[in-house]
């Protein structure tokens, strides 16, 4: 299905600075109807044939350009409980990239041109969201020294303690992408998206955007979920224990009971270019403008730079010298 | 190429203040030399010649350059500037003047004596003025040495290090011909004779490329693999209102243990001896500064 406008049949998109549906043809605002597609694999607007991948929830049309949202891929089992509506749109996008890469020394011209950018798309993640209840218990034996001097003689004090610590952590939304497409060292460093942010279902947000299925399952990716909580409570729990020289423990119990597990969409702008054969990706937060990628490099630049920082420094160490030598 | 030119700007800048700085510097060497000194006044010094090439490593042409050179860096520092080169022992001639003299020293003492004989110095016999000896001729030890001779104020001036650096200037350039080596000489003496006397290290042009290019690389590979994004979680972003609820905590005191050691007082020693000088008295009586080289 598409969103069209009611005034004048364009592709209405869910617009991240005005919070609207907005449709770029007419200017008009909040008024899309929903247009639905008899088959799926051609575009409800011209016809026109698609091509979806396995896991692809919305696209779109290489043809018309209209978003695309795939029903059935986002209703029943499927159905997210939960979205994050892009707050970046692709135009601040731009400019966060711009103002992180453009400035440095060896960004290629070519970099964020208006062609390479036309590839550029916010895409719906899918990620699933875990509330545990952990409970750690900790005991064990914590020693402080301390030392002083007295004449030749050095003293050192050794104070043994008995330690025990039983917290409960509250983790509440801890993120794991359930996208075989996203490299997932890449999602965890796009973190954190705010949970504040997070809202009901509704497939109108999805529209100008790509979107994905989940590709893995709630059970497979809970392994992933617990150990960012594993971590986390660890590095709580040495909070707690903090003042100790050395701390030997001979107990300790880290259990999670999971609450809840929510499926959600958020949002991610991917941006791929290629320099001279060399591929780059950058993704950018949908939601904080948080940027990961390369520092796209120019050979000819660097050559260009280096030899000019080259030329430059060593005519200044010459003139300095030159000037010592007649100061 | 706008952009590069301008992130070049500060460079440039830079660059421009250091040349603006070393012409004006050079500017005031001239200016302060011609004001400064008077007219040649010994009229007892034998003879007008300046450049001695006894070892003939330079072409008349070359010698003709440097007289020239020589005759206005004179005016300009009020010094007599003397260039003598030689290819032959001076053992036995430092012996006959000497009971005992170490290897360097032979062109200290040939030097000393030609500066006396002659009569030169600029305001006085054995006056203001400064000689140079080149000795091409390896002693029994292996080692050619030349010796710079200084007398009245240049002997004022000359510290030992400042010594060290116009011969060791003058050698380097004479790698690429003596009578560069020669007018490196009679120059880096008129700029330390008009300077403050600052004694600058020697880092030779390969050394400077070498650093430069050092630096650059540095400049690139910093600009270079720089990747955006780094972890920006912390333990508590997934803690509900980012506290841990404590159930129980306990620290219990349970003993202590005291241990003790003697501390071994180590001391220490030794110490280091400075050299210096330069200065000391010719056969004939003059006081003279000078230092040498060996190569």
């Amino acid at each position: 299905m598409i969103y069209k406008c009611k005034n004048c049949g364009g592709n209405v998109v869910y617009h991240p600075d005005k919070k609207k549906m907005y449709c770029p043809h007419c200017d008009g605002t909040d008024s899309e109807e929903e247009v639905r597609s008899s088959v799926i694999t051609e575009c409800a607007n011209c016809g026109a044939p698609m091509e979806v991948s396995g896991y692809t929830s919305a696209c779109k049309c290489e043809h018309c350009g209209s978003y695309t949202i795939l029903e059935e891929r986002v209703e029943g089992e499927f159905t997210p409980h939960l979205i994050l509506p892009f707050q970046i749109s692709k135009e601040k996008a731009v400019k966060l990239l711009e103002k992180e890469f453009q400035s440095r020394y060896f960004t290629p011209g070519t970099f964020l041109s208006a062609a390479t950018l036309q590839g550029m798309e916010g895409i719906y993640v899918p990620f699933f969201l875990y509330d545990y209840l952990a409970t750690f218990d900790y005991a064990g034996t914590g020693t402080k020294v301390r030392s002083w001097r007295s004449g030749n003689t050095e003293y050192v004090e050794t104070s043994y303690f008995r330690v025990e610590r039983n917290l409960n952590i509250d983790f509440d939304r801890i993120p794991v992408d359930a996208s075989i497409n996203m490299e997932d060292g890449k999602m965890d460093l796009l973190e954190p998206f705010d949970a504040k942010a997070l809202e009901a279902f509704q497939k109108k947000y999805m529209s100008g955007f790509l979107g994905e299925k989940f590709s893995e399952g709630l059970m497979d990716l809970e392994p992933r979920a617990q150990e960012k909580a594993r971590r986390d409570s660890e590095e709580l729990l040495r909070e707690t224990l903090s003042g100790y020289t050395t701390l030997q423990a001979d107990r300790k119990h880290l259990n999670f009971q999971r609450q809840k597990a929510e499926y959600a969409l958020l949002p991610v702008w991917v941006y791929y270019y290629s320099y001279h054969g060399k591929k780059y990706t950058y993704y950018i937060n949908g939601q904080s403008g948080k940027i990961l990628g390369k520092t796209p490099v120019s050979k000819g630049k660097v050559f260009a730079y280096g030899s000019a920082a080259w030329g430059f420094l060593f005519t200044m160490m010459l003139l300095v010298k030159m000037i010592l030598e007649v100061l | 190429m706008k952009k590069f030119l301008k992130s070049f700007k500060v460079c440039f800048i830079i660059l421009g203040v250091l040349a603006v700085f070393y012409f004006g510097l050079t500017g005031i060497h001239s200016l302060t030399g011609s004001l400064k000194n008077g007219s040649r006044e010994n009229t007892e010094c034998t003879t007008e010649e300046r450049v001695f090439d006894l070892a003939d490593v330079l072409s008349d042409k070359e010698e003709e350059k440097l007289r020239k050179l020589i005759a206005r860096r004179e005016a300009q520092t009020g010094c007599d500037i003397v260039l003598v080169t030689l290819n032959e022992s001076l053992r036995e001639y430092a012996y006959e003047r000497q009971e005992y003299v170490a290897e360097d020293k032979y062109v200290m003492i040939y030097a000393d004596d030609f500066y006396d004989e002659h009569m030169f110095g600029y305001d006085k016999p054995q006056g203001n003025g400064v000689l140079f000896l080149d000795n091409l001729h390896r002693e029994d030890d292996g080692w050619a040495y030349s010796w710079l001779c200084t007398t009245g104020k240049a002997e004022g001036k000359y510290s030992s290090s400042m010594i060290d650096h116009l011969l060791e200037k003058s050698y380097r350039w004479s790698k690429l011909s003596p009578y560069l080596g020669y007018k490196a000489y009679i120059n880096q003496f008129y700029h330390d004779m008009n300077g403050f006397g600052f004694v600058s290290i020697n880092f030779s042009v390969p050394i400077i490329l070498i650093v430069s290019l050092v630096t650059a690389v540095g400049f690139v590979l910093c600009n270079l693999g720089s990747e955006a994004g780094k972890k920006t979680t912390t333990a508590n972003t997934y803690v509900k209102n980012g506290k841990v609820k404590i159930n129980h905590r306990e620290d219990r005191f349970i003993r202590k243990s005291v241990a003790q050691h003697r501390i071994q007082n180590s001391s220490s020693g030794g110490g280091h001896g400075g050299g210096g000088g330069g200065h000391h008295v010719s056969s004939g009586g003059v006081s003279h500064g000078g230092g040498g080289h060996r190569h």
